[in-house]
């Protein structure tokens, strides 16, 4: 049976949802979008933490990933307990209860030619 | 003994220094006292001391409005104690109820006399008084909001008086009654038009906007209960619908199945909403509807999207002659915006409200807007009937705050 992989905490320092879109949406919605891995074999709970440059953190914004499985979120589809402004930078901070591996990706579609840019969030 | 508690009756309990707070946090004030009366006797007693002492009473349901219909400096009322099944006639699917008992709780009482309401809004944490008083409603083409199906009230007048009215003996009553935000009386039980309990089947959707839009029509024909949501920084929709079991639904081959489920009408067509949120709803003509939303649409892309992520709903709702009622004498569309209540709001409303009133919209009593007297007196074809009675009902104003008196143009 494989381990769990990954870390239990994670970080992202450089969100910032372009404002504009082009394109088809949802397909083209400029976003940042939060890639988890979650190849345990138990349940995760995730803990999200948003920091901005001139105000307190907001969250936790709550997310579950089942066993063995992946999950995609748009950080701009987050609501609860409140959206995060688009065209202003942001940090995130990620706390699970189980190992998971978490990947952060922003499309950037406020040209039509298509920008993409991935990394592995920073493990804790 | 706190203001407003009169000696002679002791069937009441009542505290004075607790902030009212409504459930999304907009509307604050600390009355001057706050009592739940045990009986309409009581009631009444409270009713009468108050205009022999020209203060104000309001009644307070569960909190749901997020405008000040229950603001009042002095006395603040709850019907808690007015719950529960009074009596019921199942030949004519009829049922009296308290009118402070919550939809929550009434839908499965409801059902153990094999009764159920024809409707409900999107949420069933109100009072039957309070969602029938603010003309709150669900979804669907053929449904009217829930005041429609008020067929009787027992209630206490302005002046103490304990009163009963029936569509039968006074229907012109009963529709100055239907969405009347306590204005006319104090509601003590309510007699409802019900249909024998009955099962939905729930089936959601995700499609896109344009395709929703195009198949509308459609839509709304083919479903019991339709409304969508829009949620802005996707651009796309959920369908959410409901139908009979036995009836079958269409095929959408434009959209994504994601969602089905099935059981009795109160326990599938409320949804649990615990994350707080502002709202400005708006009730169109429903021939108006599409453009209306296109345009609400295209503003919020073009402005809003940096900070607005909340979903707008849109929903369908049958004419009635409510007096009062937002849906008076026309088929509507309800288009409402909502943010979070942790973030400003003001600005996005504000920008929003002239596109739903451009569209001849009415707005809903119990969420945010900004008309009141003649803007109001403007919309509604039996205002000057409604007020009349009301000076009629009420000659001492017990029931006019500040507030509804603002609202009303009669400051």
């Amino acid at each position: 049976m494989l381990k769990a992989v990954g870390s239990k905490v994670w970080a992202i320092p450089g969100g910032h949802m372009p404002l504009r879109s082009s394109g088809a949406e949802p397909r083209d919605t400029s976003r940042d979008e939060l890639c988890v891995l979650n190849a345990g074999h138990f349940d995760v709970q995730l803990q999200i933490t948003i920091y901005y440059e001139d105000h307190e953190p907001v969250g936790p914004y709550l997310l579950k990933v089942a066993a063995q499985r992946v999950r995609h979120v748009r950080f701009n589809d987050l609501i609860d307990p409140q959206a995060l402004p688009l065209d202003t930078p942001y940090g995130a901070v990620i706390v699970a209860d189980h190992p998971v591996v978490v990947q952060f990706t922003r499309h950037d579609t406020s040209q039509a030619a298509n920008a993409i840019a991935t990394t592995l969030a920073f493990p804790g | 003994m706190p203001f407003g508690c009169p000696r002679h009756v002791k069937i009441l309990r009542t505290h004075s220094t607790d902030e009212f707070i409504n459930w999304s946090g907009s509307v604050r004030f600390i009355p001057r006292s706050q009592v739940w009366p045990a009986s309409d006797e009581a009631v009444s007693v409270y009713v009468r001391d108050a205009a022999a002492r020209s203060r104000k009473i309001r009644v307070a349901g569960s909190g749901h409005s997020s405008s000040p219909l229950v603001e009042t400096p002095d006395i603040l009322m709850s019907m808690r104690d007015h719950h529960g099944l009074i009596d019921y006639d199942l030949s004519r699917s009829q049922a009296t109820v308290g009118a402070g008992t919550v939809l929550h709780d009434l839908g499965p009482i409801l059902h153990d006399i094999g009764l159920s309401m024809e409707n409900l809004g999107d949420v069933d944490t109100q009072t039957i008084a309070g969602v029938i008083s603010t003309g709150t409603h669900g979804s669907g083409r053929t449904l009217q909001n829930i005041s429609a199906t008020l067929v009787g009230v027992r209630a206490v007048t302005g002046t103490g008086e304990i009163v009963e009215w029936s569509v039968e003996q006074a229907p012109d009553l009963i529709d100055a009654a239907r969405v009347s935000m306590g204005l006319l009386g104090i509601f003590t039980a309510v007699r409802l038009q019900l249909q024998p309990r009955y099962q939905l089947r729930r089936r959601e959707y995700v499609a896109g906007t344009d395709d929703c839009l195009a198949h509308l029509d459609e839509l709304a024909d083919a479903h019991r209960n339709f409304d969508f949501y829009w949620y802005p920084r996707r651009d796309e929709v959920k369908l959410r619908t409901l139908n009979p079991p036995q009836t079958p639904f269409p095929e959408l081959p434009y959209a994504c199945h994601i969602h089905e489920e099935q059981g009795y009408s109160h326990e599938i067509i409320a949804q649990e909403r615990e994350l707080k949120f502002e709202e400005l709803e708006y009730f169109v003509p429903a021939e108006a509807g599409p453009a209306c939303f296109r345009e609400v649409r295209r503003r919020i892309l073009e402005r809003h999207r940096k900070h607005v992520a909340w979903r707008v709903l849109y929903r369908l709702i049958a004419r009635d002659e409510g007096f009062l009622s937002p849906v008076y004498g026309r088929d509507s569309v309800a288009i409402s915006v909502h943010q979070n209540a942790s973030l400003p709001y003001q600005d996005y409303f504000d920008d929003i409200e002239p596109i739903l009133r451009a569209h001849d919209g009415r707005p809903h009593w119990g969420k945010k807007h900004s008309l009141h007297g003649a803007a109001l007196a403007a919309l509604y074809p039996h205002w000057n009937d409604f007020m009349a009675l009301r000076r009629q009902l009420d000659p001492q104003n017990v029931f006019l705050t500040a507030p509804m008196a603002r609202l009303l143009g009669e400051e």
